[in-house]
């Protein structure tokens, strides 16, 4: 491969920004603007009395600093909280209506959303800033009973849904960013998967940042009745930008009886320049409810975008017999920080959970894996399986692991491992000798190492995630 | 096709390689045999590029200076090294692996990349010329493969790669005589006028299968000795004592 | 007496004989102290153990009683040959080198010339306002003891609410080597409060070997907290036995700072009923080549705790280090409960660190498997925990030190 090869490949190919007219609500974080936000969306009063409740709350809340990567202040009051396409106002009812803008931008994400090119068994929400732009394959799945639309749609259309699990696994009264969002949020996907059905195809949510100074506020929630699937994928990008981004969103998952949740991220944001200029910091809180006996949820993450990454996909394991997984890789180069990680709460019995996290540190970046396990006093017969890898690459750049274990039970089982090493010489030399450069070498090795977690990503993406793998990490070796 | 003068490599501050000459031509087999510790190994590394070693003195591959060359693009040059010890790679597939190598090889030979259905039929038709199973070849490269398996992979891989210099660096140890005969006909069957082997060995039991032209002893960094197959036969009886 | 906890200056006051910069030293500490009080979990470093609310419930208040130099007769362990240190109530009383060459060990009484105010937890500040003078040894360059220091800790009967802060510092020349045994014998049917701060200071090719355990149960609270200089070559290997107390935190920390450094920790107990302990490490791997080794074996019957956080830091420099943390623990019963926090921070590329830690039951398919063999369930039990917990003692190099270690460990568990 040439130098110049490497030098585009390198470069964020999602970079581009298009060139819209959109609409905002005025600059500021206020009541304002949260009625301004409830008031464009036609909600409803309750709706908006819940925002303004979080609101008051978030007054009284402190910014957290007790995370590694630390960054400059935020001025709230100097973002942009909504910002619509122009085009979008009057949703459009089909995609005919739809401005050819947006659709070019997706097709050029490689998400193709009209009806002709659309990828095939993967129905698509796509957001834009703050709205859902279109959903795709929505007549099939309404044809199951599944309801896969934006939140906004679903607060019209299923507000009883809305109501009974918004807020039920994030509570209104959280931590500052989830409170944020509680006020904020300007839309998301919605999932509703009816009793017993098995979701035919992947959902995915398509997140596009592409205004400058707006926040994103999105809100996911899935709820999986009793003995339903449903497997989900996030994938998300944004223009190349000098300035830092606040992308702080909320998903809630809800699993009832025997009902399974498979939600995989592929975060992929802008991570700022090579001298750490610029990117998203992605503030995000997810967290899912094993409400039902036998349920299971599990959390896939490849985190190789954001500036600073900061999240910790949680499991609540309530229902007896439920499952908790989280598979995790994050990677950093650059300038980047992540800190990221998961808890598993350990409620019911015979409840099982187990962590995977592959993190890969690379030129002047900081990783770090932090965790909470806690196997609470009624969870009999319990276990947990954690695994926490790191690999370093060069001396400049940090990684770390903290993890917490509380065990109150003496019949339930907690096991935690982990390593930290470097990338084996051994490896790259044989790899070397069959020829493979030392950029293919360090790509095919650290695929080789996140293995375990790229193999749980469905089919469509692994391909994507495994190249992004080794994009991530071009430039950072010999 | 290769020519090495004086060559002096030490690793750490320590004297391995002691002014070593060797000179191969296209279609010979050179056996190198030494006790331990006499720069079997290093030279091996030496000749595949492996960083770490201070190296003086001169080698020429196919008429050109080679120290100016990378290990991968010595690899797509046509210098192919079976480890002693193949590298255990976990997550890696061995089938994709093999692949992606042949393809780097490919290219640099300018011929085009091969697609995923022809280079399955080339695989399965070498890989049953060695008995190696297909499904060891969907597992990973190397990981939990017995002694035997790694050692056939390797020979696996220099028939896929088809390399003009081909250093086998113990191929022998570890094996039973089954596994010896079957790595010892996959060499055979590679053996043609235009490729050179380089068979560095403790024992002279791999030259009972693998008839060398050549037989040089290794010792303290030097070759003390040449000769033909003889020499080695001598070794067997005599031990290494009597001759260094 | 200390009211609601506070502490008047006048206590520090009726110190007597110390300078003025002492004075200051002790005033400033105090200060912290009565600003902050005793640490609670909000900080990391306590975060699994709320010793504010641990005092609080255990003490209506706590007493700086003046010296006590009662000590009743006792027998010296006669299971292998030794020197000694006794002290009572952490105050050197005696001792005696009489295996030793003349002039190559000194033992004194601790005095203070370190007045470096840091403020990070405050039952450092605690001790350094109000300690008293524990012990002090020095081994000369290049000495090597013939036989191991037993320090008999004794505390006396009447320390009903007492508190007591404690200094004490080791110091190994370079080339030297000390065996120490901390060997506590607590008399005390009351509940009292013990803080002691230690420094280790090992020069270069000095090799330190130590062990502590108690000799009884008691209503003892302990803290201690020991902060550790380890220059190039040396050799540090720690068991600590903590059971048999109410409360025991052991705090450590490392500094390695030099090359070639080996550090080993173990730590073995079965901790009874309401038995709170926790062990805190944090090993900072400073400089290249360092080998660094932890494992913490924890048996949790009746409403006990046990915590284990370890810490393993390396400096981007501290290039081929290999650093190892193990923590394990069985919880015996439900009313039990174990929390860990095994963490890493890591700057340097080529290194090998590795940490784990399991909690759970006792193997059943073993108690099984040893039943089908005739024993009865506490039989095939009690010869699970052994096995468990004798992983570690197994590893003490000197037979007759071990076989001292054994008896006293049988008698923490079984109580004969």
């Amino acid at each position: 491969m040439s130098k110049e090869n490497i030098k585009t490949n390198q470069e964020y190919k999602y970079g581009f920004e298009t060139k819209i007219d959109s609409f905002k609500a005025p600059k500021g974080l206020s009541e304002d603007t949260i009625k301004f936000i409830s008031k464009i969306k036609k909600e409803p009063k309750w709706l908006l009395e819940w925002r303004l409740k979080a609101f008051s709350r978030l007054n009284k809340l402190k910014e957290p600093n007790w995370q590694k990567p630390k960054y400059p202040k935020i001025n709230y009051q100097d973002l942009y909280y909504y910002s619509s396409p122009k085009s979008m106002k009057d949703k459009p009812k089909s995609l005919d209506e739809v401005d050819p803008k947006l659709l070019e931008t997706y097709k050029k994400l490689g998400i193709p959303l009209n009806e002709q090119k659309k990828l095939s068994g993967v129905a698509v929400d796509a957001v834009f800033d703050s709205v859902s732009v279109a959903t795709t394959f929505k007549d099939e799945l309404t044809k199951k009973g599944i309801i896969f639309c934006s939140i906004s749609e679903a607060i019209q259309k299923h507000p009883d849904l809305v109501k009974k699990y918004l807020g039920s696994v994030i509570p209104l009264t959280d931590h500052y960013f989830a409170t944020l969002n509680s006020a904020v949020f300007t839309d998301g996907s919605f999932v509703y998967i009816p009793p017993n059905v098995r979701c035919p195809m992947e959902l995915s949510t398509y997140f596009r940042i592409n205004a400058s100074e707006t926040g994103q506020f999105e809100r996911t929630l899935i709820i999986a009745d009793k003995g339903s699937y449903v497997s989900y994928l996030e994938g998300c990008t944004a223009p190349m930008r000098d300035e830092n981004q606040l992308h702080a969103a909320n998903v809630e998952l809800v699993a009832l009886d025997d009902a399974e949740i498979k939600y995989s991220t592929v975060q992929n944001w802008y991570p700022g320049d090579e001298n750490g200029v610029g990117g998203i910091y992605n503030f995000v809180t997810k967290r899912g409810a094993c409400r039902g006996k036998n349920s299971k949820i599990s959390w896939t993450q490849v985190e190789t975008g954001s500036a600073i990454t900061w999240k910790y996909p949680s499991c609540i394991l309530q229902g007896d017999n439920s499952v908790g997984e989280f598979y995790s890789i994050a990677i950093t180069n650059n300038h980047q920080k992540a800190d990221t990680g998961t808890k598993m709460i350990h409620l019911g019995k015979n409840t099982k959970s187990k962590i995977i996290s592959k993190g890969i540190s690379a030129g002047k970046a900081d990783n770090t894996y932090r965790g909470l396990v806690d196997i609470g006093k009624k969870a009999q017969n319990s276990r947990n399986y954690t695994q926490c890898d790191s690999l370093l690459m060069g001396n400049k750049c940090g990684a770390h692991t903290i993890p917490y274990i509380k065990n109150k039970n003496s019949t339930s089982t907690v096991e935690h491992e982990a390593t930290t090493s470097k990338i084996n010489e051994e490896q790259l030399f044989y790899c070397n000798q069959r020829g493979l450069d030392q950029e293919e070498a360090v790509s095919l090795i650290v695929n080789g190492f996140c293995k375990e977690v790229l193999q749980q990503l469905p089919m469509e993406f692994a391909v994507e995630a495994q190249k992004l793998v080794g994009i991530s990490l071009e430039g950072s070796v010999g | 096709m290769l020519q090495i003068k004086n060559l002096k490599a030490s690793i750490n501050k320590k004297n391995i390689l002691k002014g070593l000459d060797i000179s191969i031509n296209p279609g010979e087999l050179h056996a190198i045999m030494g006790p331990n510790g006499s720069g079997k190994s290093t030279l091996a590394n030496v000749l595949s590029g492996k960083s770490g070693y201070e190296i003086s003195g001169e080698i020429k591959y196919k008429g050109k200076d080679l120290s100016e060359l990378k290990v991968d693009e010595r690899a797509q040059n046509g210098i192919f090294l079976a480890f002693q010890y193949p590298t255990e790679i976990p997550g890696v597939n061995t089938n994709n692996f093999l692949r992606t190598s042949l393809n780097k090889v490919r290219k640099a030979r300018g011929e085009k990349a091969l697609d995923a259905l022809s280079f399955l039929k080339l695989m399965k038709e070498k890989a049953s010329e060695l008995g190696i199973e297909e499904k060891m070849l969907s597992r990973q490269l190397n990981v939990g493969f017995s002694g035997g398996e790694k050692k056939k992979n390797e020979i696996l891989q220099m028939k896929i790669l088809n390399p003009n210099l081909v250093v086998l660096d113990e191929t022998d140890s570890g094996l039973d005589i089954d596994a010896l005969k079957i790595i010892a006909d996959g060499v055979n069957s590679f053996r043609d006028k235009a490729n050179s082997f380089l068979v560095i060995t403790h024992y002279q039991r791999l030259l009972d299968y693998i008839k060398p032209d050549f037989v040089h002893v290794l010792s303290d960094g030097k070759i003390i000795k040449s000769g033909s197959i003889e020499l080695a036969k001598e070794l067997e009886k005599t031990g290494y004592k009597n001759i260094i | 007496m200390i009211q609601n906890f506070q502490i008047k200056n006048s206590v520090i006051d009726q110190i007597k004989e110390i300078s003025l910069e002492e004075k200051k030293f002790r005033l400033k500490n105090l200060d912290v102290f009565n600003n902050e009080g005793f640490p609670n979990n909000k900080n990391e470093e306590w975060k699994f153990t709320n010793i504010d609310k641990i005092i609080k419930t255990n003490f209506k208040k706590l007493i700086l009683k003046k010296d006590i130099n009662e000590l009743k007769k006792f027998d010296l362990i006669t299971n292998f040959e030794h020197n000694y240190i006794i002290l009572v109530n952490g105050r050197l009383k005696s001792f005696n080198l009489d295996f030793e060459e003349k002039n190559e060990v000194n033992i004194s009484t601790f005095k203070n010339n370190n007045f470096d105010f840091k403020k990070n937890n405050t039952l450092i500040n605690l001790n350094n306002a109000l300690y008293n003078e524990g012990f002090s040894i020095k081994v000369n360059d290049n000495y090597k003891m013939k036989k191991s220091i037993i320090i008999y800790n004794f505390f006396t009967k009447e320390l009903k609410e007492n508190m007591i802060n404690i200094k004490n510092k080791v110091i190994l020349g370079k080339n030297s080597e000390l065996h120490l045994i901390e060997y506590n014998i607590n008399n005390s049917k009351e509940k009292f409060f013990n803080n002691t701060y230690e420094s280790v200071f090992l020069d270069k090719h000095a090799v330190y070997k130590t062990i502590s355990i108690n000799e009884n149960r008691s209503e003892g609270f302990f803290h201690k907290f020991s902060s550790n200089t380890l220059l190039s070559n040396t050799n540090y290997t720690a068991y600590i036995f903590p059971a048999g107390l109410k409360f025991n935190k052991v705090d450590l920390e490392f500094n390695l700072e030099g090359e070639n450094i080996d550090c080993s920790l173990q730590s073995a107990s079965f901790l009874k009923k309401d038995e709170h302990q926790e062990i805190r490490t944090k090993i900072n791997h400073l400089f290249p080549n360092c080998k660094s080794y932890q494992k913490v074996k924890n048996v949790l019957s009746l409403n006990s705790k046990g915590v284990f956080q370890g810490k393993i830091f390396v400096k981007d420099k501290a290039q081929k280090t290999n650093a190892y943390q193990l923590g394990k623990a069985m919880l015996l019963n439900d009313e039990s409960e174990f929390n860990s926090k095994p963490e890493l921070e890591i700057y340097a590329d080529d290194v090998k660190c590795t940490h784990g830690s399991t909690s759970g039951s006792l193997d059943e398919n073993a108690i099984y498997y040893l039943m089908t063999r005739g024993l009865n369930r506490k039989e095939s039990t009690s010869l699970l925990i052994d096995a468990f917990l004798n992983e570690i003692i197994s590893t003490i190099k000197s037979k007759s030190i071990k076989e001292f270690i054994k008896l006293k460990f049988e008698k923490q568990i079984y109580g004969h």
